[in-house]
This record gives structure tokens, C-alpha cells and sequence, in this order.
């Protein structure tokens, strides 16, 4: 078996001696889409803030592409190729939709090409084109979660993690998001993605892994999830 | 009519070497929350630098700009190396850098005194500046070159650094870390260089505000401490971390020093500044020009 791009091992960490991941293990595969699924304030956005070099863990190992990345500062990951589209957007809201989109090419990897790339995004994001000039303050949910989506993109890793791509949104948005994320899986982008709402993902998910009170209760694919009641009932609702 | 000439003539003066000051304070403020007050014995120095310049190694005048504002450059970047970069994880970093940088300030206007005592024997300085002392009148009112030339060259460094900041990539670097310094961090923006590069082209300002300030004042260790506190006065009022706030904050303030100077007496200027700034603080506590409240979350 190939070794897997992205392999997190017995990770702890947390808060201020609060601790909010115990034990988390889990692989991502070049080219699939692997979900974290669980309900807010069990650690899934802590888990990716650890990804991304945003919070040190505690303890445990996290490999990418055969490097152990744990405790290394966000701006080092992000150059290996670790992209994450955070929770709550975190754009840059005194700037305009365009430089904020510039941005996300930061890094000289991808600086030079941005002028054709930023095409692309445009064409999967129509609406980013239209707001060029204005400032990301004022754009809506929905435009903003597109921006943070068009800037994760631009920044061309190997693997994106996005965060809760539905919180907040109207059913409408969702779909339009969860479009532009089934066409970058269909494109061979590796993806983990972290959600709370089983129904969008049941069917997209290579596999699925649940998250609650800080450690993975559950993994399995879709079907499997389809099939196990008592797992849908103790941790989704249903 | 001679009175308002007066006050638009010093106040724009007064108000041009705020704006230099100020603006690096805020720059710095902005991108990663550390009040510099090391920033006055920059703007002194910037001022030596030009007295060893001109009158130690005979050198033309014209250059004494750039010299002071690359040796004040070094110095910024050294300040960092010497405080900051050793502070940034403590939870406490808006604090504790005041004092750290209050210390190193002090430190360097003891050594600057210490130097010039007992291997020169000199101190103060009479003013250095004789470039541009000629005037001409406008109305009755003589305005001097140095004038005009100190306008010129703080509208050229400040739409200089205006454009650094929109049009370049360090520029916008600088710009997406003082508004969200994680979300930079996640596009590959290195924010430690950021910080080194931000304090280094705020006391590179500094350092030529301190040229400036030679021509009104006479060259000592101490000169840089009233000028920061009003550069300070300048951010607070702009509200913080706003850099074009900064700019009109810094004419206000130089108009209304210049105001009171000139109609009433030189020793309630700054008096009159205080209370404007009080009850502008007041009257709307994020600064004239701040967009949200400032206060820790």
C-alpha cells in the first residue's frame, strides 16, 4: 500500500492545559476526500489548526509527504503544500476581493502563474469577478466563504483541508459550495474535510471519521455510516 | 491675515514631521501591536547621524537623508533583535514591549550622553542645519527653504510608503498580517520578517524626522522624547493602527500647536494639544478615525 500523503498519529493537544484532542490517529490519501465528521467543540477545528501550524500538539506525530510536520509554524507547512480554508473565513477585510485573491499566491510557487489561475477561480466562482474592487468586509456569507475558498485554492497545494465549508449559509449557498467541492475531488485534489452535517457528506466521503469529545469514536465510509443506527443515532441525530 | 499665514506655514511644518513620526508608530502598531518607545532616540539619532555626516566627515547635506534614514533602518532592525523577536509569544506582549523598548530607549540616550560627555565634551549641539536657511515672504510672513524642503521630502517618504504598501508584495504581506495575522501566516506570509521589516522602515521615518527636527531644535540625547510623546498623542487620536488617520491626526495636531504658538505663547502649544486629544478621546474613544473599539478581546 502507498504510504499515505497525509498520516496523523496518537496527536494530543489542546488549550491552556485544557486538553481537547486525546489519541487522534487517522490517514489521508493522495487523491481522496476524507471527512471528519462530529458535532462543534469536539476538536475538529483544533485538529486542522494542528495541520496547519497554527497550535503545537501536545504530543503524537503528523507526517506529510514523508516529513513530520508537528510543531512546525503555519508559514512552513503552508510552503510544503498543506493549504487550509479556515473556519469563519479569516480574510483580510480591508482589502479589496482581488488582492485578497492575490494573497492566496503568496508564496512564489505560485506567484507568477496567478494572473492566468485567478482566471480559473473566476470561472468556478463567478461572483468573485464581479466584486473584484470591493473590500472583503463588505461582502455577504456566502460571497466571503467563496473568497476564502478561491484563496485556498490559489495557494495550490497538495492537500486542502477545509473547514465547516456550510457553517452558517443558507441550503441555497451549501449547494452551490458543496458543487465546487465534488468538481475539485472529480479534478483529483486530496481533501479532508471537517463537518458537522453528516447528509452532505455521506455520499462524497472515501471515508468518513467521527470525531467526539476529542477522539475518533467511528471511521468507516459512507455506507457503513448509512448502515450503522447507533452510530447516527448517538452522534448525528439521527 | 499675517497670523493665519503664520499658522498655516509652521503648523504644516509641525504637522509633516508628526506625520513622519507617526506613521512609523502606526505601521508598527498595526502589523503586530508594539508601541515603540525606542522611537525617540531614533528620531535623535537620526539627528547625530546628520551632525557626524556633515560636520565630522564634511559630507554634503543632500545625502545626510538617505544616510540617516538607512542608519535608522539598521537601528529599528536592531531594536527588534534586542526585544521583540524574544517577546512575541508572551501573553502579555503589548505591555511588557513598552517596557522593554522604554528600557532600551533609555539605555541608548545614557550611552549617546555618556559618549559625547567624556569623549567629546560637547553637548548640545546648536542646530546643523544651515541647508535652505534663506526665506521668502508670503505676505509678510518669511518662509524659509528648509521648510518647503522638509514638506517635500515628508510628502515624498509618505506617498513612497503609501505605495510600498498597496502596489508591492512585501507591501500587501504587511497589509494582510496587521489584519489578520493567522489568515497571513496560512498564505506563507514569514510575519516575523514582516515585524523586522515594518520597524525598520518605521525608524528609517524616524530617523529622518529626526533631521527635521534639527532645524528648530538644538541637537541633544533628550530631543527625540517630546516629539515621540506627540507622535504617540498623533496615533491615539487617529485611532490606533490607522495610518491615514495618522496623516490628518498629524496636521491637526501641528495646526493646533501652531495656532496656540502663535496667538497666545511657545509654552501653551502643547498644553492645547493635550486637551484637544482628551476631549477628542472622549467624544469618540476607537480615535477620530478608528473604525472599531479599541480594546483587548
Amino acid at each position: 500500500m502507498a504510504e499515505p500523503l497525509l498520516s496523523v498519529q496518537n496527536l494530543f493537544a489542546g488549550y491552556e492545559g485544557q486538553s481537547v484532542l486525546k489519541d487522534v490517529s487517522f490517514d489521508v490519501p493522495e487523491g481522496g476526500l476524507i471527512t471528519l465528521l462530529g458535532p462543534n467543540g469536539h476538536g475538529k477545528t483544533t485538529l486542522l489548526r494542528c495541520i496547519a501550524g497554527l497550535l503545537k500538539p501536545n504530543g503524537g506525530q503528523i507526517h506529510f509527504a514523508g516529513r513530520r510536520i508537528e510543531g512546525a509554524e503555519a508559514e512552513t507547512v503552508v510552503g510544503l503544500g498543506v493549504v487550509l480554508i479556515p473556519q469563519g473565513d479569516m480574510l483580510f477585510p480591508d482589502m479589496s476581493v482581488y488582492d485578497n485573491l492575490k494573497m492566496g499566491a503568496y508564496l512564489p510557487r505560485v506567484r507568477r502563474t496567478f494572473e492566468q489561475e485567478v482566471e480559473k477561480i473566476y470561472e468556478i466562482l463567478p461572483r468573485l469577478k464581479e466584486r473584484t474592487t470591493q473590500l472583503a468586509r463588505t461582502l455577504s456569507g456566502g460571497e466571503r466563504r467563496m473568497l476564502a475558498i478561491g484563496r485556498g485554492l490559489l495557494a495550490g497545494g497538495r492537500i486542502l483541508m477545509i473547514d465547516e465549508p456550510s457553517l452558517g449559509l443558507a441550503p441555497i449557498v451549501i449547494d452551490q459550495i458543496y458543487e465546487i467541492i465534488i468538481d475539485l475531488k472529480a479534478s483529483g485534489r486530496t481533501i479532508l474535510l471537517v463537518e458537522e452535517n453528516a447528509s452532505r457528506i455521506i455520499d462524497l466521503a472515501d471515508r468518513i471519521h467521527l470525531l467526539d469529545t476529542g477522539q475518533i469514536v467511528w471511521a468507516g465510509d459512507g455506507e457503513e455510516l448509512h448502515n450503522n443506527q447507533q452510530i447516527l443515532e448517538t452522534y448525528l441525530g439521527g | 491675515m499675517n497670523f493665519f499665514i503664520q499658522i498655516i506655514v509652521s503648523g504644516l511644518t509641525f504637522g509633516a514631521m508628526y506625520a513622519l513620526a507617526a506613521v512609523g508608530l502606526a505601521l508598527v502598531w498595526g502589523a503586530f501591536n508594539m508601541l515603540n518607545m525606542a522611537h525617540g532616540i531614533i528620531m535623535t539619532l537620526g539627528a547625530y547621524f546628520v551632525l557626524v555626516w556633515a560636520e565630522g566627515w564634511g559630507l554634503p547635506l543632500w545625502f545626510a537623508g538617505p544616510f540617516a534614514f538607512i542608519a535608522g533602518g539598521v537601528f529599528g532592525a536592531a531594536v527588534y533583535f534586542t526585544s521583540a523577536h524574544w517577546m512575541l509569544k508572551q501573553r502579555n506582549f503589548e505591555i511588557t514591549i513598552i517596557i522593554a523598548t522604554f528600557g532600551l530607549g533609555m539605555a541608548l540616550e545614557s550611552g549617546l550622553m555618556k559618549i559625547l560627555r567624556e569623549w567629546f565634551h560637547v553637548s548640545p549641539y546648536a542646530q546643523p542645519l544651515s541647508m535652505g536657511a534663506d526665506s521668502f515672504l508670503i505676505g509678510d510672513v518669511p518662509v524659509s527653504y528648509q521648510r518647503i524642503i522638509i514638506w517635500a521630502v515628508a510628502v515624498v517618504l509618505i506617498v513612497l510608503v503609501g505605495l510600498f504598501l498597496t502596489r508591492t508584495t512585501m507591501g500587501r504581506a504587511i497589509r494582510a498580517t496587521a489584519q489578520n495575522r493567522d489568515a497571513a501566516r496560512l498564505m506563507g506570509v514569514k510575519v516575523k520578517r514582516v515585524y523586522v521589516i515594518v520597524l525598520a522602515l518605521a525608524s528609517a521615518l524616524a530617523g529622518v524626522a529626526g533631521i527635521m527636527l534639527t532645524s528648530f531644535k538644538d541637537v541633544v540625547p533628550l530631543m527625540g522624547q517630546t516629539p515621540m510623546l506627540k507622535a504617540f498623542i498623533v496615533i491615539v487620536l487617529a485611532g490606533l493602527g490607522n495610518m491615514t488617520g495618522a496623516l490628518y491626526a498629524a496636521l491637526l495636531i501641528g495646526m493646533v500647536e501652531a495656532a496656540v504658538k502663535v496667538l497666545f505663547a511657545d509654552k501653551w502649544g502643547f498644553l492645547a494639544m493635550l486637551i484637544v486629544v482628551v476631549v477628542a478621546i472622549i467624544w469618540r474613544p476607537a480615535g477620530l478615525f478608528g473604525k472599531r473599539q479599541v480594546a483587548r478581546q
